[in-house]
């Protein structure tokens, strides 16, 4: 585990840009003898996607209920929109919890109505946007049926669209895409993507590094109640050395197995025609590529900077209970 | 509190379009119909289609007594006489019962000397007849006889032997008015008796339905809109209204039929003939909604510490227990409703409605205790939901393992 990856990067308010939808400042949230938040600072921008990351019972969904007043903060300061937390705020505030709830007897519209009218929206409003809504996201033909006919994959994007009708200004979703197929999934995350270019801010919590890589500019690694790494996605990656090797490559894998190969890299990782290597210091990539070259045929030879997920697992260690 | 109104307007319309709703609001009314029927057959129905022989060694009395029972309410549907009777008679009679020909057979023996006959009716089970409309008959006819043997005109007689007619008077406030007595009991059991049903049952649907709406999720979207608090009045207040809205369709109903040319066959003439007064009526829905209010608070705030509808089941008859105990108390006080026991139970809130309801059914309670009941209730609820919503407030977002009540006591710290 490097130094690096372990110091808490601290965030100060006055570092906050004037465009921050949401400032988190130094928050703490204790249940009985557990501390569930400890002194969490963050801060995300108008236009920008944040991943809030860390292992189950790290601390995420009790920022996020403060965030959202399901819950208050022991000591510290929410600030939504450039002013201290108040309620009324919340009207430009859409979130998608994990533990996802719909009226399972309503119908899809009228409960879409509902939901737009409990956030301010006239019942007129909200059902035009609603139909606009289940057109783009192509459930347009199930208006009318029980939520509790349709399919999981159905109801998440009733979901997703419920948190959307007020036209929110900031937008919490925690696991959005979890229980959808690689069709839908796509179909929302390029929905994510446009409601970014408009100027949404989005906090994005989830346990896939991958879409965190894909979609975040900013990153807050909780662990503990704490935040443990927090800045720009470049800029976190920026911290680790490129010592990731990929390679695909097509025959016998015995290559892997040379001396040269073994005493430059830490860990190898063999999945048939791809190999992962962790590079050591003293290693010398072009050498190792010259000698690839010559033991089998390479499709792809790729020096990379850490993944996020193992950039996750090597700060949060062997200590999540995830 | 425009939220709460949303909530309550959603939960209002979910329950009264349901399927479960229409059925109740015709089911519940035939199920009623069916017992109270029941209970009145049997109540009223002392003859019927029963097959009776009326046997003598004295013809005349015989034939008396049979007249004297054909001429009651009810009459059995055949009255056979076998007179004068002997005890070869009786052999043969008791035989007829026991193959079923007959049901019963009443048997008079006139003796000289003896002022009154010894009389014996056999079934072979149950009485078709009791022994008040037996013993009345008997002695009509005997009396009947001796009159007119007398000299005293037949219709004279029967006008001298007709039924009387008691009014029944109440003395209050140093005047008196008039009373329902025994006629008014069906009045107030059925009134109690809805509202024994419409308590528990909307008081816990309100349990469940948080108890549902925890397992689907629902409550954390919500949440982030609605405090809790307006959540559960919202709730209170839309459960509620679907159960007058359920309570005003059988009112109704009940008020149509009482006004109705069906009724009018049977006796009854508007509502007031019911035995049920309108301001029994304005009370009975004052004590729905005090006591819907104080049962569906304390089932929301339960609801809300409980993970799954199996454990809800199984903790809500806790709830229960005051209503059963004035449910089982009705007979109690409908005897003794000025009692010192009736009177305390009527102004112990968890108790009031049903037993209040029992009360004004069979004598109005002075006003005093009215007032006293429903302050002490309003009192009683402005707790139940302070502490109901308390717990509410924290438990809705707690899943898993069900908490103790430290835990609870806690929770009622933290909001």
């Amino acid at each position: 585990m490097s130094s690096t990856a372990t110091e808490p990067v601290v965030y100060t308010p006055s570092s906050a840009s004037p465009a921050s939808i949401v400032e988190v400042d130094r928050v703490s949230k204790a249940y009985g003898k557990k501390i569930a938040v400890n002194e969490l600072s963050l801060s995300i921008e108008a236009g920008s996607m944040f991943g809030l990351l860390g292992p189950n019972g790290a601390g995420k969904t009790s920022t996020i209920r403060m965030i959202v007043g399901i819950t208050m903060p022991d000591s510290g300061q929410i600030r939504l929109f450039g002013k201290p937390f108040s309620r009324d705020q919340l009207t430009r505030v859409g979130y998608l919890p994990e533990e996802r709830g719909l009226y399972k007897k309503m119908n899809v519209l009228d409960q879409l109505i509902f939901m737009g009218e409990i956030r301010g929206l006239a019942a007129s409003v909200a059902r035009t946007r609603a139909q606009n809504w289940c057109e783009r996201l192509s459930i347009a033909d199930v208006m009318e049926k029980k939520t509790e006919e349709l399919s999981k994959g159905m109801q998440q994007k009733i979901q997703f669209i419920s948190t959307l009708l007020h036209d929110p200004d900031f937008l919490i979703m925690d696991e959005p895409f979890s229980g959808l197929d690689p069709v839908n999934a796509v179909l929302l995350q390029d929905t994510l993507l446009d409601l970014r270019k408009e100027g949404k801010a989005i906090l994005f919590s989830t346990h896939r590094m991958d879409q965190v890589e894909k979609l975040c500019d900013s990153i807050c690694l909780v662990h503990g109640g704490k935040a443990v790494l927090h800045g720009r996605m470049r800029d976190v990656k920026g911290r680790y050395p490129r010592n990731r090797m990929l390679l695909d490559f097509h025959g016998d894998a015995a290559f892997l197995a040379d001396p040269l190969v073994t005493t430059s890299a830490d860990e190898v990782r063999n999945f048939g025609n791809h190999a992962e290597l962790k590079l050591n210091a003293g290693a010398d990539p072009q050498a190792l590529l010259r000698h690839f070259m010559q033991s089998t045929q390479v499709y792809r030879y790729e020096l990379v900077e850490p993944s996020l997920e193992e950039i996750f697992i090597q700060t949060v260690g062997g200590k999540s209970d995830a | 509190m425009h939220s709460a109104l949303l909530i309550a307007r959603r939960e209002y319309l979910e329950r009264v379009r349901s399927k479960a709703f229409r059925i109740s609001t015709v089911l519940i009314p035939l199920i009623f119909a069916g017992i109270f029927g029941v209970g009145a057959f049997s109540a009223t129905h002392l003859g019927g289609d029963a097959h009776i022989v009326v046997a003598s060694n004295d013809a005349q009395l015989a034939d008396g007594v049979r007249d004297e029972l054909a001429r009651g309410e009810n009459p059995p549907s055949q009255l056979e006489v076998v007179a004068p009777a002997t005890q070869a008679d009786i052999v043969s009679l008791v035989q007829r019962v026991d193959s079923k020909e007959i049901d019963a057979y009443l048997w008079m023996q006139v003796s000289p000397g003896e002022p009154q006959p010894s009389v014996v009716y056999a079934t072979r089970s149950s009485t078709d007849l009791n022994a008040d409309r037996i013993r009345d008959a008997v002695s009509h006819a005997l009396l009947r006889g001796r009159l007119q043997e007398r000299g005293m005109p037949a219709p004279e007689v029967s006008k001298l032997l007709k039924a009387i007619d008691i009014q029944r008077l109440q003395v209050k406030n140093g005047g008196t008015v008039s009373s329902n007595g025994q006629q008014s009991f069906w009045a107030p059991y059925g009134m109690m008796f809805l509202l024994y049903f419409s308590v528990s049952f909307y008081g816990l649907n309100v349990g469940r339905s948080v108890v549902e709406e925890k397992t689907s999720r629902i409550f954390e979207v919500l949440l982030s809109s609605v405090k809790a608090e307006s959540l559960m009045i919202g709730k209170l207040l839309g459960v509620g209204a679907a159960a007058l809205t359920q309570l005003g369709i059988w009112f109704a109903l009940v008020a149509f039929y009482a006004g109705s040319q069906m009724a009018a066959k049977a006796g009854i003439h508007g509502v007031a003939s019911l035995g049920i007064q309108p301001i029994q009526v304005v009370f009975f829905l004052i004590y729905f909604v005090l006591g819907f209010l104080f049962y569906s608070s304390l089932s929301a705030g339960l609801g809300a510490t409980m993970s799954t509808e199996q454990e809800m089941n199984q903790f809500q008859v806790l709830i229960m227990l005051p209503l059963i105990l004035a449910f089982t108390l009705f007979s109690y006080v409908l005897g003794n409703p000025s009692s010192a026991l009736s009177v305390g139970l009527s102004l112990f809130p968890p108790c009031t409605p049903l037993i209040m309801c029992l009360r004004m059914g069979v004598q109005m309670p002075p006003l005093w205790q009215l007032v006293l009941s429903v302050a002490l209730m309003i009192i009683a609820i402005y707790a139940v939901l302070w502490i109901a919503s308390r717990i509410y407030r924290i438990g809705i977002l707690m899943y898993g393992k069900r908490p103790n009540l430290p835990e609870m006591l806690r929770w009622m710290r933290y909001s």
